[in-house]
C-alpha cells in the first residue's frame, strides 16, 4: 500500500508544470524515503530529477517499493481538476497497475477523486557522479526565467560565463546580440532577492536557450534558482522546494565542433 | 531484398526493440547510409508528375536531387552523414540477382502491352518496376557527395555488410537502410526510413540488435540462422516455414542443422544444393573493408563546384542550389548539442518486478495460441 497527503495540492500541481513539457512519461520511484523521479527528455540532452522527502507529507506511507510509470500529460490533466487549496491523496495497492488522486476541498464538503491507469516503463537511469562544480550561481528564480526569455529571442543558445566580477548571459543571432551582466548583490537584506556567486575558477559554457526556458516553468516553485558549472561538464540548475524537496535539472552543453 | 518478413516478425514478438524516433533526435550522431538503397528510392520516389527528373539529353537526375536535397536535411538536423556504396555483389546472390532480371523483363513486356492499351496506371506502375540503379547513377552521387564534403565509403562487396562494420567499430552510430540484413551482418542499431521524405512525416524505426536478440531469446549465431530460414538474399528458404513456425525451430532446436535433422523433411523440402552454410558464412565474415582503414571527413562544401555540376545541363535551379550550400557550410559552423549519455553513465533498470509479470502473461498467452493453433495475428 502506498499513499502520499499532501495539504496543498498546489505543490504537485507546480511540479507537474515544471517537467511536462520536458518529458511525455516518467517513473515515480517511491520508497520508506519519499518520492523520486528521474528522466530525461527524448534527445537525451537534459534530464529531470525530483525528489519529495517523505517527511514533507503530510501523510506518507509506503509499505514496499513502488514504481509508478506514469503518463504525465494526462496526470496534469487531472491535477488541473484539483483547487489549489485542495488536499490531494496519491494512492496505490502494492502491484496495483492504477493510481488513485483524491481532492478534498478544504472544508471536506467536496470529495473528488480520480483513477489513472500506470505505464509499463523501462527507462533508462544516469548515474550522476558526485561533482565538485567551479562555479555556483544563486538568483532570483523570476530574475533567471526572464533572461531566458529575453535572450531566447536573439538566439537559439546563450553564453553564461561566470568570473570574478559576475555572471554575464549572451546571445547573438541575425538580429544583432544581447549581453545580460548581473553582479554579486553588495548587502543582503532580502535572501530571496539576492544574487551570490560562489567561484573557484572562471568558467564559459554555451547551452540551448529552448531547454532553459523549459526549466524555468519550475519558477513558481522557488523564488531562488540556483546554477552550478565546471568547465565541459552539463549545467544543474535547482529549485528547492520549501519543506519538501528540490527539483534538478540538468543540460548538458553545447560544444565545439571537430572534424574526426 | 533483405530479410523476408524480419521486420514484422520483431515487430510482433520483441516490440522493445523497436523504437520510433523523430529525425532531430539524431543530432551530432555519425551514421552510415547504405547509399544503393536511398539511390533506389529517390528513382522511385522523387518524381514530376510520375516522371522521374531528366536532364537535357534526357538523363536522370531523380537521385542527384534525392541525394542533394535529403542529405541537406540530414545535415541541418545535426545528423553527420557518411554513404556506403555496393562494391560487387557476392557470388551466392547471383540466383537472387537473376531471378530480378526475370522479373525486370516480365515487367518490361506488361510495359508493352500497357503502353499499347494505353493503361496510364499500369504504365506508371511497371515503370516504377524497371527501375534499376547503374554503376553511372552511383557515380555520379558519389561525385556529388564529394562537391558537398560528405564522406563517401567503397564497400568491397555489399554495402549493408560494410555499415554494419562501421557501426560495429563504433565509428558510426548506426546504419540508416531499409534492408534488415544489416542487422544479420550483426549492426548493433539499424535506422530505417531515415532518408524518406519529410512530406510523408514517417517517424524514423530505431532497431537495436541487442534488444531484438533478447526479445526473440537468441544468440547472434541462432540469430542468423533464423534469418536464413526466413529468406535472404543468398540462398533459399525451405517451402512451408513461415516466420512464427521459423522462430519454433530455431529456438527449439538451437541450429538450422539441428533443424534440418528433426523436420520432416518430406514435408518441409529444402531447396536442393541448399547452400545455407555458405550464407551463414557471409554473414558472419562479410567480406568488408577493416574500418580502421577507413577515414571519415567531412569538409566544406564547393559551392561553384556544385553549382557546375547540377545546374546547367542537369537544369537544377541555381539559386536553390547555392541555397542548399549555403545551409551545408552554415551547419559546419557553430556548435553541436551535447548528450547527457556522453558525460553519465546510463544504467537500464527496467522494472523487475512487472518484467517478470509481463514474462509471465507471454507465456500465458503463447500457450493459449499454440494449443488454439491460432494463425491469427497477434493483436496490436
Amino acid at each position: 500500500m502506498f499513499e502520499a497527503r499532501l495539504l496543498r495540492s498546489s505543490i504537485l500541481k507546480k511540479v507537474l508544470e515544471a517537467i511536462k513539457d520536458l518529458l511525455t512519461q516518467a517513473t515515480f520511484d517511491c520508497d520508506d524515503n519519499g518520492i523520486q523521479l528521474q528522466a530525461m527528455d527524448n534527445s537525451h540532452v537534459s534530464l529531470v530529477s525530483l525528489t519529495l522527502r517523505a517527511d514533507g507529507f503530510d501523510k506518507y506511507r509506503c509499505d514496499r517499493n513502488i514504481s509508478m510509470g506514469m503518463n504525465l500529460g494526462s496526470m496534469s490533466k487531472i491535477l488541473k481538476c484539483a483547487g489549489d487549496k485542495d488536499t490531494v491523496t496519491m494512492k496505490a495497492q502494492d502491484n496495483a497497475d492504477t493510481v488513485t488522486f483524491v481532492f478534498e476541498s478544504p472544508n471536506q464538503e467536496k470529495v473528488s477523486d480520480y483513477e489513472m491507469k500506470l505505464m509499463n516503463l523501462d527507462l533508462e537511469h544516469l548515474g550522476i557522479p558526485e561533482t565538485e562544480y567551479s562555479c555556483t550561481i544563486r538568483l532570483p528564480s523570476a530574475e533567471f526565467a526572464r533572461i531566458c526569455r529575453d535572450l531566447s529571442q536573439f538566439g537559439e543558445s546563450m553564453v553564461i560565463s561566470c568570473t570574478k566580477e559576475g555572471v554575464k548571459f549572451s546571445a547573438t543571432g541575425d538580429i544583432g546580440s544581447a549581453n545580460i551582466k548581473l553582479a554579486q548583490t553588495a548587502s543582503i537584506d532580502k535572501e530571496e532577492e539576492a544574487v551570490v556567486i560562489e567561484m573557484d575558477e572562471p568558467v564559459t559554457l554555451t547551452f540551448a536557450c529552448q531547454y532553459l526556458n523549459y526549466f524555468t516553468k519550475a519558477t513558481s516553485l522557488s523564488p531562488q534558482v540556483q546554477l552550478s558549472m565546471s568547465a565541459d561538464v552539463p549545467l544543474v540548475v535547482e529549485y528547492r522546494i520549501q519543506d519538501i524537496g528540490h527539483i534538478r535539472y540538468y543540460l548538458a552543453p553545447k560544444i565545439e565542433e571537430d572534424d574526426s | 531484398m533483405g530479410i523476408l518478413g524480419l521486420s514484422k516478425l520483431i515487430a510482433d514478438i520483441a516490440p522493445q526493440a523497436v523504437k520510433e524516433m523523430e529525425i532531430k533526435n539524431y543530432f551530432g550522431r555519425k551514421i552510415a547510409i547504405d547509399a544503393s538503397m536511398s539511390l533506389y528510392q529517390f528513382l522511385i520516389a522523387v518524381r514530376s508528375e510520375g516522371a522521374q527528373l531528366v536532364s537535357v539529353d534526357g538523363e536522370t537526375t531523380s537521385h542527384l536531387m534525392g541525394t542533394f536535397y535529403r542529405s541537406i536535411r540530414l545535415i541541418e538536423n545535426g545528423i553527420k552523414p557518411v554513404y556506403v556504396f555496393d562494391g560487387k555483389p557476392p557470388e551466392m546472390k547471383s540466383h537472387q540477382l537473376n531471378k530480378r532480371a526475370e522479373r525486370r523483363e516480365e515487367a518490361e513486356k506488361e510495359l508493352q502491352k500497357a503502353t499499347e492499351a494505353g493503361d496510364q496506371a499500369s504504365i506508371e506502375k511497371f515503370n516504377r518496376r524497371l527501375v534499376k540503379v547503374t554503376r553511372h547513377h552511383s557515380e555520379e552521387a558519389k561525385e556529388l557527395l564529394k562537391l558537398m564534403g560528405i564522406p563517401v565509403v567503397d564497400a568491397p562487396c555489399e554495402a549493408e555488410a560494410q555499415c554494419a562494420a562501421l557501426v560495429k567499430s563504433g565509428k558510426v552510430f548506426a546504419a540508416a537502410t531499409e534492408d534488415m540484413d544489416a542487422l544479420t551482418f550483426g549492426a548493433p542499431v539499424l535506422l530505417r526510413h531515415l532518408t524518406f521524405s519529410e512530406a510523408r512525416k514517417m517517424p524514423v524505426q530505431e532497431f537495436h540488435l541487442d534488444h531484438v536478440l533478447q526479445g526473440l531469446e537468441l544468440n547472434h549465431d541462432e540469430f542468423i540462422d533464423l534469418c536464413i530460414l526466413l529468406g535472404c538474399d543468398y540462398c533459399g528458404s525451405i517451402r512451408g516455414i513461415g516466420p512464427k513456425r521459423a522462430v519454433e525451430l530455431i529456438r527449439q532446436h538451437r541450429t538450422l542443422d539441428n533443424v534440418l535433422r528433426n523436420i520432416d523433411t518430406q514435408k518441409y523440402t529444402p531447396p536442393e544444393n541448399w547452400d545455407y552454410e555458405l550464407a551463414r558464412k557471409l554473414f558472419i565474415e562479410p567480406e568488408v573493408t577493416d574500418p580502421k582503414d577507413i577515414e571519415l571527413k567531412w569538409s566544406d562544401p564547393d559551392e561553384e563546384g556544385l553549382v557546375k555540376f547540377l545546374c546547367g545541363d542537369r537544369q537544377f535551379n541555381e539559386e536553390r542550389v547555392r541555397n542548399g550550400a549555403k545551409k551545408l557550410a552554415r551547419a559546419r559552423t557553430g556548435t553541436t548539442q551535447g548528450r547527457l549519455d556522453g558525460f553519465f553513465t546510463i544504467t537500464l533498470s527496467p522494472n523487475p518486478k512487472r518484467k517478470a509479470e509481463d514474462d509471465k502473461k507471454n507465456a500465458a498467452k503463447k500457450k493459449a495460441k499454440t494449443s488454439g493453433g491460432g494463425r491469427g495475428r497477434k493483436p496490436k
